[in-house]
């Protein structure tokens, strides 16, 4: 099972979580994981001078582009999923 | 038990008319709440000076205290004589009523107020009393918590007249529709917009007659702190949180910051939601023992525009919040729900907001408009800045 958790506070919201956010859900549903990917959202993780949207996978920090999500989604999440 | 009058009112105005020729005047002086509404000859300019006229000089004074009678003579003395008509004319409902719920309401002319008590209208013991050729009804009152008072001008039992409707709107109508449609707990203003709009869809939105809605509502006060944003001296957050926690009124949190010290110092943790009903506002989040949390300046930002139309005298859409966003939730919670609110506003910088269109300035002024919204929806307000 991986966590992930994205930061839904005002910074991010401006730079694109719910983007983030509904493309996960999207991504998640699609590869039929919904039993070992848990999404989560979280009020600001403190990195809103970060470029792109706080999220965290197992607790691990990223910053991610919403226009990247496809991308962050095979390395980090399905990295962490074989791990 | 605390308790708190309210009032709203709306106006359609006749079509094709810029000025509504029916004017609702309010005063409270903190003990005393005084509601006139007054309805002029006629429409248009003239009606709309005559109403404005009658409403004010009532208004003033019977808030100041003056009998009845006297209040009559002056309207009988000042209103100015129309040319055409060779009559001076304004019908009108004075309300004056205290904290308990007690006082008294005179009408001239205008269509007999509804009284609302128990969730059913039933009709107010009224008695007529003559002043020069005039007959004023008078009636004692005695609300009750949960009462509304409900008062119109003749726009609204002549909605639909000759139209969809022989007879128009006739009264014991307009209490079946009130019997039917009225939900326990609603607003002086959602009451008086439901009622108008029910005349605007029976004039097929082309009123015939300025229309009127006013109401008044006893009920159970409310208090609710709001916190928004972290104090600037870091070391006394504790002292601060204590403070807003203080009391048994509602609490609400707005802001990521905000939420995770307030969680902190109660011993648990946010957990944000992750779903977007309106896709402008950011999610909530849940702290227990705390009434309601959102995120910041998106959430004020949006909430500031619902209050505008909330605030509207005009504006037709119901006055209730129903939906699922942080913005409505805070709506209904300070619009609907509160009588009082105390915001508690931490002026602290987030650096990686400044620059942004989140920035300290923009949540000041944010809250310095709410704050007067509020004032103008009747509400008692506070402001705190740490």
């Amino acid at each position: 099972m991986v966590k992930v958790t994205v930061c839904i506070g005002s910074s991010c919201h401006l730079k694109g979580s719910r983007q983030v956010v509904e493309e996960l859900q999207y991504i998640v549903k699609r590869k039929n994981l919904g039993e070992d990917v848990e999404l989560a959202g979280a009020f600001c993780m403190g990195k809103c001078a970060e470029k792109g949207v706080s999220v965290t996978v197992n607790g691990e920090y990223y910053s991610v582009d919403p226009a990247k999500v496809e991308e962050f989604f095979d390395d980090v999440i399905v990295k962490a999923l074989n791990a | 038990m605390e308790l708190y009058l309210e009032n709203g009112y709306t106006s359609l105005n006749k079509a094709g008319e810029e000025l509504c020729g029916d004017r609702v005047k309010v005063a409270d002086d903190g003990k005393y709440t005084t509601l006139v509404l007054a309805d002029g000859l006629g429409s248009g300019v003239k009606a709309n000076i005559l109403s404005t006229l009658t409403s004010t000089i009532l208004c003033t004074m019977v808030s100041g205290g003056v009998s009845i009678e006297e209040c009559v003579d002056t309207i009988i003395q000042t209103l100015p004589v129309c040319k055409e008509r060779g009559v001076a004319y304004a019908t009108f409902t004075v309300i004056h009523v205290d904290r308990d719920g007690k006082g008294y309401m005179f009408e001239f002319d205008n269509p007999e107020a509804i009284y609302i008590t128990d969730g059913k209208c039933r009709n107010f013991e009224r008695v007529p009393h003559k002043f020069e050729d005039k007959t004023v009804y008078i009636t004692e009152l005695a609300l009750k918590p949960g009462d509304y008072i409900v008062t119109m001008s003749d726009g609204v039992i002549h909605a639909g007249i000759g139209m969809i409707l022989n007879f128009g709107w006739l009264r014991k109508d307009v209490m079946a529709y009130l019997d039917k449609n009225l939900k326990p707990g609603m607003s002086a203003g959602a009451v008086a917009c439901l009622l108008a709009s029910a005349c605007n869809d029976l004039y097929l939105d082309k009123p015939g007659d300025d229309t009127t809605v006013a109401a008044v509502r006893i009920r159970e006060a409310v208090h609710v702190n709001i916190m928004v944003g972290p104090p600037v001296d870091k070391t006394k957050d504790d002292f601060y949180i204590a403070r807003f926690l203080e009391g048994d009124s509602k609490k609400v949190v707005c802001g990521g910051t905000s939420s995770t010290i307030v969680a902190r110092y109660l011993n648990t943790t946010v957990k944000a939601d992750f779903d977007f009903p309106d896709k402008e506002v950011p999610p909530i989040g849940h702290i227990d023992g705390i009434d309601l949390t959102t995120e910041g300046v998106l959430t004020l930002r949006k909430l500031v525009e619902l209050s505008e139309k909330y605030l509207s005298h005009t504006d037709l859409t119901p006055k209730t919040f129903t939906k699922r966003d942080g913005a409505s939730l805070l709506a209904d919670m300070l619009f609907e729900k509160a009588t009082h609110v105390k915001f508690f506003v931490g002026q602290s910088i987030n650096a990686a907001h400044q620059g942004l269109p989140i920035d300290i300035t923009m949540k000041l002024k944010l809250v310095d408009t709410i704050s007067k919204n509020l004032k103008l929806a009747g509400k008692t307000v506070e402001v705190y800045y740490d």
